[in-house]
């Protein structure tokens, strides 16, 4: 089964010729693999809080916040969004689209505004 | 959808001889890697699809998942057709080639080690570079004269976007900016946005076709505002669009096979389906007229029977009747008489003869109620009891007698109402059915008006569903009333002097609170029936009304389309305003959330942390803006790009942006360049000298972009 498989090129096989240590020697099955660090703890142990501020690092090339005039969208429609509807906070164009917003499930409602990352989150 | 290579792998790996470096672009979504002198490279894309969702090594372009970029090299060298154990006067089980790799500006040097570690140890890979990507596409591009040797790269990427000042050919770090923002997070907004849309078709927007949908579709306005605009003449469900909107939308059809259309029967289809109804109502009649036949001979049986009884019991003593009744069942003269009645009533009954009793007992009410008008103090005791039994019985029965006038009046008044409406309608039907609707429309809306009074008004927000539905919202007005009455009466207490209950008016006080005066529960009001009769009068007459649905709760707005058969325009997905929103985070990511400058803002920025107050160098830079990247390939971004920088440079500086000659593979072919070079074995550092020098100098090592 597996080696039709690979002979299909479905999958990748486990032993290659070139390596000098195979992946099922490195990451034994069954075994609990060792954590990775996620790129924040990479950052945390990188230190540069000891290194010289004028000197580029990975952190301090990040861009500020921006300073223009934030663009504000209908979350619905995409147009502009002179509105903001205090119980949904949704951000609306014209009052068909206010309609809609006031039928819309709080699910649905919750979910447009985690594309701008400003739902409720429990935690 | 499991993921299938297309790649073939390749034969002529062993052709090479050792010293002849592998070139690989690491990127986020894409994997590049060839031999130098390759002259295409083999592109390979990459996602983990064993789990939901693309999953990648990368997290904002740093390599973090080393056993994830492990199976990813594993394949990309496999493609190439490396295979040690071919030819056994190389060591074999390894890669016996330098490798230069591509990386992110300033990587941390964790990472970096990591990726040494893994191409040292488990490959066996003798000597390493390190570069970055769009440097070498900058570079590449600055050789085939697209770009001058000062400049900016702008790179938006797969989940970063940076721009990087180059000063006499080689990129100045300290001038670089990175916003987190990239192709990812387009697909994704897309992704979200149309299933939003169509949570029908959630199940079909994959992230592959919504990636192939933004790659075919998205393009950058040259103004978003007004972008918009051109589509804001109709909402999102009329689709009545202006003619430029209309051109600008675009419809994917999904596979939708009609339904097939029903025949209406034919002649004999019919004819043969009501004599077949005719049928079965006969034999329904014969089986209920057989029923009845046969209750009515057991009645008369019955009743035969109990005649028979009585005049037997006519010539038996008095003291012998319980004895004779006693095979019978019955005890006594009254009790067979009281069955004999019965029978004789329930015969009539089953036969449909009127039940002329009932009447005839009525007429005699006097002898029935003999009592009534005689005087109290001529009676005795039980006959005085007798009289009030009889007085309530008078009473209801009139009551009822009454009612039952009533009732005829109602229907004579009616009865000259529907008379009056035919004369009028047979008189002028047009103006007669214009005003039946505007009263109707009228009766309706006064209708409606009380409901939502009394439910407070939010209709479609009334089940709970919207967000912000507070304590006070979900009463109605009366209930409502009673609370803030309950609350005053609260918080009154013990402030001042208390005089409640001084004057007479204050008692009402209690009324009011109390929970029962809530008047919910009264009838169908006048309005509700004049409406009910006004729109059964309009069915009769004119064919086309449809009154207005109940708006129950069983029955939702939610319910209506789905009873409509569906069309072919309910498999579209119409891509209008998302094919410019979406591309649009790259210059404004506050819309997704990020808080960072966005692509023309960055240009700025980077120029501003050059901090050179060289006005002339400023305008080298900005008259050599080169796009590369794969997330620069939508049409329009370089009008956008450099209407963008314009506003944030002086005015008449010069300002030319172009995009690289192949924004994908580029990096690519500028990195086999430096790869072939005569200095690249001085670039490359090998397992030993990893070992020795440490972490500190890897920290420090830069690939030289100047040959």
């Amino acid at each position: 089964m597996e080696a039709e498989l690979i002979n299909a090129e479905l999958v990748l096989p486990t032993h290659f010729s070139f390596k000098r240590i195979q992946i099922y020697e490195k990451y034994p099955k069954g075994q609990p693999r060792g954590r990775w660090k996620h790129l924040k703890q990479i950052l945390q142990a990188e230190n540069y809080q000891n290194c010289p501020p004028d000197e580029p690092n990975y952190v301090n090339i990040e861009s500020p916040p921006s300073m223009h005039p934030p663009l504000r969208i209908c979350d619905i429609t995409g147009f502009e969004a002179p509105y903001h509807d205090p119980r949904t906070n949704l951000r609306y164009a014209n009052t068909d689209v206010f309609k809609l917003v006031r039928s819309l499930p709080n699910e649905h409602v919750q979910r447009y505004l985690a594309l701008r990352n400003a739902a409720v989150t429990l935690k | 959808m499991p993921f299938v290579s297309q790649i073939k792998r390749q034969t002529d790996y062993n052709l090479y001889s050792s010293t002849t470096p592998i070139v690989i672009d690491n990127g986020a979504s894409n994997f590049r890697i060839g031999i130098v002198g390759d002259h295409d490279t083999t592109l390979l894309k990459y996602f983990d699809c064993s789990r939901s969702g693309p999953r990648s090594a990368f997290d904002s372009n740093v390599v973090y998942q080393f056993e994830i970029m492990e199976y990813i090299l594993d394949f990309g060298f496999d493609r190439l057709g490396a295979n040690g154990s071919e030819l056994p006067k190389f060591s074999s089980e390894q890669i016996d080639h330098p490798v230069l790799i591509t990386e992110c500006i300033l990587n941390p040097v964790q990472s970096r080690s990591k990726m040494a570690e893994l191409l040292f140890e488990t490959y066996g890979v003798p000597s390493v570079a390190f570069g970055v990507d769009a440097a070498f596409s900058y570079k590449y591009n600055q050789q085939n004269g697209i770009c001058d040797k000062d400049g900016l790269a702008i790179c938006p990427g797969f989940t970063t976007t940076h721009v990087i000042p180059f000063i006499d050919g080689e990129p100045v770090y300290k001038g670089c900016s990175r916003t987190n923002i990239g192709g990812y997070h387009v697909t994704d907004y897309l992704k979200q946005l149309l299933s939003l849309k169509y949570p029908h078709h959630m199940a079909r927007l994959t992230w592959e076709k919504v990636e192939d949908l933004k790659m075919e579709h998205c393009y950058i306005a040259t103004d978003y505002a007004s972008e918009a605009r051109l589509f804001q003449a109709n909402s999102i469900y009329i689709i009545f669009w202006t003619k430029e909107a209309e051109e600008k939308t675009r419809c994917w059809q999904l596979p939708w096979v009609p339904p097939p259309v029903e025949e209406p029967p034919s002649e004999e289809e019919i004819a043969r389906k009501a004599a077949i109804k005719e049928r079965q109502g006969q034999r329904l009649r014969e089986m209920a007229e057989a029923k009845r036949s046969t209750r009515i001979n057991e009645l008369e049986n019955q009743l035969r029977g109990l005649e028979f009884l009585l005049q037997q019991l006519e010539q038996v003593e008095e003291s012998e009747i319980p004895y004779f009744l006693k095979d019978t069942g019955y005890v006594s003269r009254q009790e067979i008489e009281t069955a004999l009645a019965k029978a004789t009533q329930s015969l009539r009954k089953v036969k449909g003869e009127p039940k002329g009793e009932q009447a005839e007992v009525e007429e005699k009410t006097d002898e029935k109620y003999p009592l009534v008008n005689i005087p109290d103090n001529m009676l005795t005791q039980d006959q005085l009891r007798e009289k009030r039994r009889q007085m309530f019985l008078k009473t209801t029965s009139d009551g009822r007698q009454r009612a039952k006038q009533k009732r005829v009046e109602e229907d004579l008044e009616r009865e000259r109402k529907n008379q009056l409406d035919e004369q009028k309608r047979l008189e002028n039907p047009e103006l007669y059915l214009g005003e039946m609707r505007t009263k109707y429309k009228e009766l309706c809306e006064k209708v409606e008006q009380r409901k939502r009074l009394k439910t407070n008004g939010n209709h479609s927000n009334g089940n709970g569903m919207s967000g912000g539905v507070g304590r006070g919202e979900r009463l109605n007005a009366a209930q409502r009333e009673r609370m803030r009455l309950l609350t005053t009466a609260a918080f009154d207490r013990g402030k001042g002097e208390d005089n409640f209950g001084a004057k007479d008016e204050d008692w009402q006080l209690y009324k009011l609170m109390s929970k029962d005066n809530d008047d919910d529960d009264e009838g169908p009001d006048e309005d509700e029936t004049e409406l009910a009769r006004v729109s059964s009068r309009l069915q009769e007459i004119d064919p086309t009304f449809v009154p207005k649905p109940e708006p129950g709760p069983s029955q939702s707005a939610a319910d209506m389309p789905r009873s409509r058969p569906l069309t072919k325009e309910d498999f579209q997905i119409l891509l209008g305003v998302e094919r410019f929103r979406c591309p649009e985070i790259l210059f404004h990511p506050n819309l997704v959330g990020i808080d960072q400058a966005g692509l023309d803002e960055m240009a700025g920025v980077s120029m501003r942390r050059l901090s050179s107050k060289d006005q002339v160098l400023e305008e080298r830079l900005t008259n050599s803006i080169l796009m590369t990247g794969g997330s620069c390939l939508y049409p329009g971004l370089s009008e956008r790009l450099e209407a963008g920088i314009r506003m944030i440079r002086p005015c008449g500086s010069p300002i030319n942006v172009v995009r690289a000659l192949d924004p994908v593979l580029d990096a690519w072919r500028g990195a086999s360049l430096y790869a072939a070079a005569v200095q690249f074995p001085q670039q490359t550092f090998s397992r030993m000298d990893y070992f020795e020098k440490g972490e500190d100098w890897l920290r420090g090592y830069q690939f030289q972009y100047t040959l």
